[in-house]
């Protein structure tokens, strides 16, 4: 895939629970190689918006296209896309009943299709680059929180996936953890992943966000560098949201 | 955490350690004459009650001998057991041919035993373990092959009867209820009522009504090929009265899993069969564990039932045990013995129960 085609194009996305509106006309384009932080008040639907790019929710208006294939209602297709693109959640989601390893070889086993002792080396090889590599054998109920997130992270990625969606991965973290995830993912940016991640991290949105997407009541406000959105916000609820997160 | 732990228990456990047995003994037991008084009156009726049991069961109990020998004596007349046992575990079963029925029998239980070992626990390593149990099981009883007489499933009784009828309630029933609680959480809403409609259905029935339903009604209403024994029939009854409770057993397993569960396996591109199969199941049935090993006991205990439909399993075979022979006045013996057999099954599934939720909490903590 050359670097400017798009990895994800969103146009006029609208997402209803009942007939509560939650998303109203999102458009979105994400390149190949590109690094997007949406950020935005509780309830603006940015969580809802990246839960719709592999399909964990409906959408009833508008189109998505991921990897050139459009989400509509074909589990198939579905899939396909899934095995493309890694999701890391707030509250990391890791399976309880497996060890590390077995949650990270699991998808590539079953999915890819590859043999055990392969997806096992694989899956090393991601737990030593989120420096993990010593809790393969372990239970991801004897880890710390910052931990179990930078398994997550691993998990995610031993399925080799185009795209890496993150909702909130360091919100549910005590304060002294979120530097170790954010390392992980800043050096995952740095390899040149296509990256979505909803988060309220400023300074990793600084340091390695292409675009930064600011979102308010289910709708895009502003998109754009993250120098220019920090420095010289151009829309009143972009300015609000900047001094709340940013005033103390 | 160690440390804590360590001294939370010191901290418990130091005034206990610091009092002697008598101490303890009197402070709590003795501590006022009203209280001593009850103490005393409890522990002589406790001692008393032993006393007598140990008495009737060992000490004045005659072993071996003949219905006289035992009307002489003040004791348990265990003759009655000892003389009549072959009958107590194996019914009307031939008597030449009852070598048959006890490996039947230890050939069900070893499939019982090995389904409970976590290692056969696959879709590939069950169904070759229930296959060739059930299969070594049929045509030992039923005979017909190698040269062994046929045996017809009515002469079929004691204890291989009711180990037969509770396995097969089970492994037919727990895959049905596995299904029916899948189907029961459906998307598509046609689906997940008519289910509801079926489990709450039959839930609403009472075993006994089933059961007659299976063995005397059914062969009216379907066609005589698919009719089969009437044994088939009751265990299919059974089955289905087991899948409806542990079905619901199930889905409160399944609803007790955080939804990101399911999310995160499906975001992995895990169909929904993976997905139910590796994730969701698993974890429901660590959490539904105790309820299910509940369901478990009560099949077995209810295998009893059956004998109202003129099935000889152990229940009814004791019955006959006692009612020949001058062996009349003996059923308390009989009824104990038969008592200490379904309380050794039932017990072990107690046992095993905690073994296997002491481990999966290892597992998962």
């Amino acid at each position: 895939m050359n670097n400017q085609a798009a990895a994800i194009e969103v146009r006029s996305l609208a997402k209803f629970y009942g007939s509560h509106q939650v998303l109203h006309g999102v458009s979105l384009e994400v390149k190949a190689g590109e690094k997007i932080v949406i950020c935005g008040p509780s309830g603006s639907g940015k969580s809802t918006l990246i839960r719709c790019l592999n399909k964990l929710e409906d959408h009833q208006g508008g189109t998505i296209r991921v990897l050139g294939t459009e989400l509509n209602d074909d589990i198939e297709n579905i899939n396909e896309v899934r095995r493309d693109v890694g999701m890391v959640f707030q509250h990391f989601n890791l399976f309880p009943h497996l060890t590390v390893l077995e949650n990270c070889v699991l998808a590539p086993m079953l999915v890819r299709k590859i043999d055990r002792k392969t997806a096992e080396e694989q899956a090393m090889a991601f737990l030593q680059r989120v420096k993990i590599p010593q809790k393969a054998k372990s239970y991801p109920g004897e880890l710390s929180g910052g931990q179990q997130q930078r398994v997550a992270i691993a998990r995610a990625l031993c399925m080799k996936p185009e795209i890496m969606l993150f909702d909130e991965p360091t919100s549910a973290l005590d304060p002294e953890m979120i530097s170790e995830v954010l390392d992980v993912m800043i050096e995952l940016a740095q390899g040149g992943m296509t990256m979505i991640c909803v988060t309220h991290e400023m300074g990793f949105a600084r340091k390695v966000a292409d675009r930064v997407v600011f979102m308010d009541q289910g709708q895009i406000v502003e998109d754009g560098p993250p120098a220019e959105f920090f420095d010289n916000p151009k829309h009143e609820r972009s300015k609000l949201f900047l001094s709340q997160i940013l005033g103390h | 955490m160690k440390a804590d732990l360590v001294m939370a228990n010191d901290m418990f456990a130091s005034p206990v350690h610091t009092r002697s047995f008598i101490e303890t003994v009197r402070k709590d037991y003795f501590s006022t004459p009203v209280q001593a008084l009850l103490t005393l009156i409890c522990a002589s009726v406790i001692v008393y009650v032993i006393w007598a049991l140990v008495r009737w069961a060992f000490i004045d109990s005659i072993w071996s001998g003949t219905p006289e020998d035992c009307h002489a004596a003040a004791g348990a007349c265990w003759a009655v057991v000892k003389d009549r046992y072959r009958l107590i575990m194996f019914g009307l079963y031939p008597y030449d041919e009852q070598w048959r029925s006890a490996i039947a029998c230890l050939a069900v239980l070893a499939t019982v035993i090995l389904s409970c070992i976590p290692y056969f626990w696959s879709a590939k390593r069950l169904p070759v373990v229930w296959v060739v149990g059930y299969a070594v099981f049929y045509y030992l009883m039923k005979g017909g092959i190698f040269g062994l007489s046929v045996v017809l499933e009515t002469q079929w009784g004691g204890l291989a009867l009711t180990t037969f009828v509770f396995a097969s309630t089970v492994i037919i029933g727990m895959p049905l209820a596995i299904v029916l609680a899948l189907l029961r959480r459906s998307k598509l809403p046609v689906i997940s009522a008519l289910t509801a409609l079926f489990i709450d259905g039959i839930r609403s029935l009472p075993l006994l009504s089933i059961l007659f339903t299976a063995a005397i009604v059914l062969p009216y209403a379907m066609p005589d090929f698919l009719v089969g024994d009437k044994l088939y029939r009751v265990i299919m009854g059974a089955a289905v009265f087991f899948a409806v409770y542990q079905a619901e057993v199930i889905r409160s397993g399944i609803q007790s899993l955080p939804a990101g569960q399911e999310e995160a396996s499906i975001a992995l591109g895990l169909n929904y069969w993976q997905t139910v199969s590796r994730i969701i199941l698993p974890q429901a049935f660590r959490f539904a564990l105790p309820p299910t090993i509940n369901q478990v006991v009560i099949a077995f205990m209810e295998t009893s039932l059956i004998v109202i439909l003129g099935f000889f399993e152990i229940t009814a075979s004791g019955n006959a045990a006692f009612s020949a022979g001058g062996w009349n006045s003996f059923y308390v013996e009989v009824y104990t013995f038969v008592a200490l057999i379904y309380f050794v099954f039932t017990y072990s599934l107690s046992m095993y129960g905690s073994y296997l939720e002491r481990s999966l909490r290892l597992m998962a903590r």
